[in-house]
């Protein structure tokens, strides 16, 4: 692959630019220098606890790893039968099946796992697969509530393991030329960035509850959840418009577009902001995520904005994107930097003297590939802090899950977050939270 | 948020531990009057009119018209009812719990929504007086044996939102049903009162065996140490029906 940089490799980049990107505040010492965990000399062992929609994508990633010798693909999980056996026939000979990703957690042959389950058992398979000191590559959003997301971070740290998020525009081009230009100016003190997005769909044709069908575990697939009767609506991809499990477009490509966001205004420390959104409420159906929603978001010192526009001022040509709107000018990104190209400015920029460079991995062409694999060099370098680790994961998804939260209670937010917690608010607070259904639980 | 129902110069809430310690709400028949109710309700009141709400809360807007919204035929009127529903406040709580047992599942979403946003505009900072009013209903309706149980479920994650100490015994009370147990375990996990967690460890000492487990992992999660009862959570129970691939 051509690259018009030297390639840098994130622990040398890690290593090189903390003091400059203030990226100590990330990294605790002495993690730079730890050494490789358990496999990371040789093939990755690998699990997948999640195989419908964008689990059958890891899959194949996974599938191409392991034609490299790079991993051995050793379990397979999910709580739909059918999706597993689809996942068992793409897979061929070799993994082992299972409906209960606890058997997973169990075998201690397995070196990492790949979580691609609805959002409300992301952050339960994460600590436990953390708590057997596996490696996680995990969906976004990291998490469902701020509570969970914080006990990511802490599983992560206390043993020892990788927790990537799969927000992959920190290792796509379109991300890292866009957040290459506008860290360097090139359209000056960027003061606001707003995004657009289509609206989250609407139940059109609401049906009433019903057993689940054959193979599905339904009382697997509510997890944490408290329980309900089954209702076609909520799967096997409807899980996204519902607040409680999905939480809509803000969570799944506001997770991307904030992720790639924040690192390109180099925002990921500005973690203390106020949150104010609103929306129209879907007239029908089971599904309630806001049909359309605005959300601000306000960060001090640097001052900036950022707002979530469902469906926002459209200034690009593709369905979704975002607009960095600065002192010189304004960059547009379509998407969110992944399976688009930047904007042919952003490409063309040059870096002025004594400018900053960023982090960038070109090991795949394909953007997916190329998160995995930046996945899998943290491990082998140690360092343990992929592109989107899952601090990093767990602070977009803050603003995900706080947008959500001022638009269920209909208010302004202050959300301090070195504290973790909204200001002055005794039941938002109560909300960053939710208490799990035994015994799927943190 | 729509403030129009407030009064321009709220007075003061009463002290939360006054708001706890007052007795139980019952909005509901005279037939299922507890006692101490009635002396809550008129505290209620007289606060509600203090801060410029009794209108809100109680007179002004009747809650029929809106329930008789909610339950039409019209889905713009009714929606726009349901994003108007906090004007209505406490009075409404009941009319519209008893309408999401009405067999239309839309009728019945659409005033679960209508319920929801009652209690997270009642829930505001500064609003104990209304959020009181609120809980005072709920904590009577989740204790109405006759109700769905998937109502009262929902009823009781409402209420987890906006508790207080007063809604401890009632919800306490539901660990003995088998059916609402677990979410009744999880609301008084939510609960910040003090008088939660001792109802989570009086259960422990009394609940099924079975039951015990679950209650430990709330007792642990509020930072108490417990004995025996390790966790289920890492327990692989489900078997898959797929073979691997020979």
């Amino acid at each position: 692959m051509n690259s018009p940089v030297k390639r840098i490799s994130r622990r040398d980049f890690l290593k090189s630019s903390a003091v400059t990107i203030g990226i100590l505040n990330l990294v605790p010492s002495g993690v730079l220098a730890r050494p490789g965990q358990p496999g990371a000399n040789g093939r990755f062992v690998i699990a997948h606890i999640g195989v419908g929609g964008m689990g059958m994508t890891h899959l194949t990633n996974m599938l191409r790893f392991q034609k490299e010798e790079k991993v051995r693909i050793a379990a397979l999980c999910d709580a739909d039968d059918n999706r597993l056996e689809a996942a068992v026939e793409n897979a061929g000979a070799g993994p082992t099946p299972y409906r209960d990703y606890r058997y997973i957690i169990e075998r201690k042959d397995i070196d990492a796992v790949v979580i691609a389950t609805p959002d409300h058992w992301h952050a339960v398979q994460t600590v436990h697969a953390c708590q057997s000191g596996k490696h996680v590559y995990v969906e976004k959003p990291a998490s469902v509530t701020v509570r969970e997301g914080q006990a990511m971070v802490a599983a992560a740290r206390t043993n020892k393991v990788a927790v990537q998020v799969g927000a992959q525009a920190r290792t796509a081009k379109g991300g890292w030329y866009t957040c290459r230009a506008i860290r360097n100016g090139i359209v000056g003190k960027v003061t606001r960035v707003s995004c657009w997005h289509y609206a989250n769909p609407v139940d059109e044709k609401p049906v009433a509850d019903s057993p689940p069908p054959e193979g599905l575990d339904w009382d697997l697939w509510l997890g944490p959840l408290p329980w309900r009767p089954h209702n076609v609506r909520y799967q096997p991809a409807n899980f996204r418009w519902f607040l409680e499990s999905g939480g809509g477009q803000i969570r799944d490509r506001g997770a991307h577009q904030f992720s790639t966001i924040l690192w390109s205004m180099n925002a990921d420390n500005q973690v203390s902001f106020t949150v104010e959104a609103t929306g129209k409420a879907p007239t029908r159906g089971l599904w309630d995520c806001p049909v359309d929603m605005n959300v601000v978001y306000q960060f001090k010192n640097p001052d900036w904005t950022l707002e979530w526009g469902q469906p926002g001022n459209k200034v690009g040509q593709t369905e979704f994107g975002n607009v960095f709107w600065g002192t010189n000018g304004k960059l547009v990104l379509e998407w969110e930097g992944g399976y688009r190209p930047a904007n042919p400015e952003a490409i063309n920029f040059k870096l002025p003297p004594g400018g900053q460079e960023v982090y960038r991995t070109d090991e795949y062409e394909d953007f997916n590939m190329n998160h995995k694999a930046d996945w899998f060099r943290s491990i082998r370098e140690g360092h343990l802090r992929p592109a989107v680790d899952i601090e990093i994961g767990h602070r977009t998804a803050t603003l995900c899950n706080l947008g959500n939260l001022s638009y269920i209670l209909g208010r302004k937010l202050v959300w301090d977050g070195q504290k973790q917690e909204v200001v002055g608010d005794e039941q938002a607070n109560r909300l960053l939270s939710r208490p799990q259904r035994y015994p799927y639980v943190l | 948020m729509n403030d129009t129902l407030r009064t321009s110069s709220p007075q003061p809430s009463p002290p939360e531990e006054e708001r706890e310690s007052t007795p139980a709400l019952d909005d509901s028949p005279s037939e299922r009057t507890v006692a101490g109710c009635s002396r809550f309700a008129s505290r209620v009141m007289l606060l509600a009119a203090a801060e410029g709400t009794v209108s809100a809360a109680e007179g002004a807007k009747q809650p029929e018209e809106l329930v008789a919204t909610l339950t039409g035929t019209d889905e713009a009127a009714a929606a726009a009812a349901c994003d108007a529903a906090p004007e209505y406040g406490a009075a409404a709580v009941r009319p519209l719990a008893l309408a999401m047992a009405n067999p239309d599942f839309e009728v019945a979403r659409r005033c679960k929504r209508a319920l929801y946003r009652i209690v997270r505009q009642a829930g505001r900072p500064g609003a104990k007086t209304e959020a009181a009013a609120v809980e005072a209903k709920l904590v009577t309706l989740i204790s109405e044996g006759e109700r769905a149980v998937q109502l009262r479920r929902d009823l009781l994650w409402m209420l987890s939102e906006i508790g207080s100490a007063r809604a401890v015994p009632p919800v306490a009370a539901l660990l003995a049903d088998k059916e609402l147990r677990e979410d009744a375990r999880c609301v008084l996990t939510r609960l910040p009162s003090p008088k939660a967690l001792v109802a989570l460890r009086k259960a422990f000492k009394t609940a099924p065996e079975d039951f015990r487990f679950a209650l430990a992992d709330s007792l642990r999660a509020r930072g108490e140490k417990v004995e025996g009862y390790p966790s289920r959570k890492l327990v692989a129970t489900k078997q898959t029906t797929v073979t691997p691939k020979k």
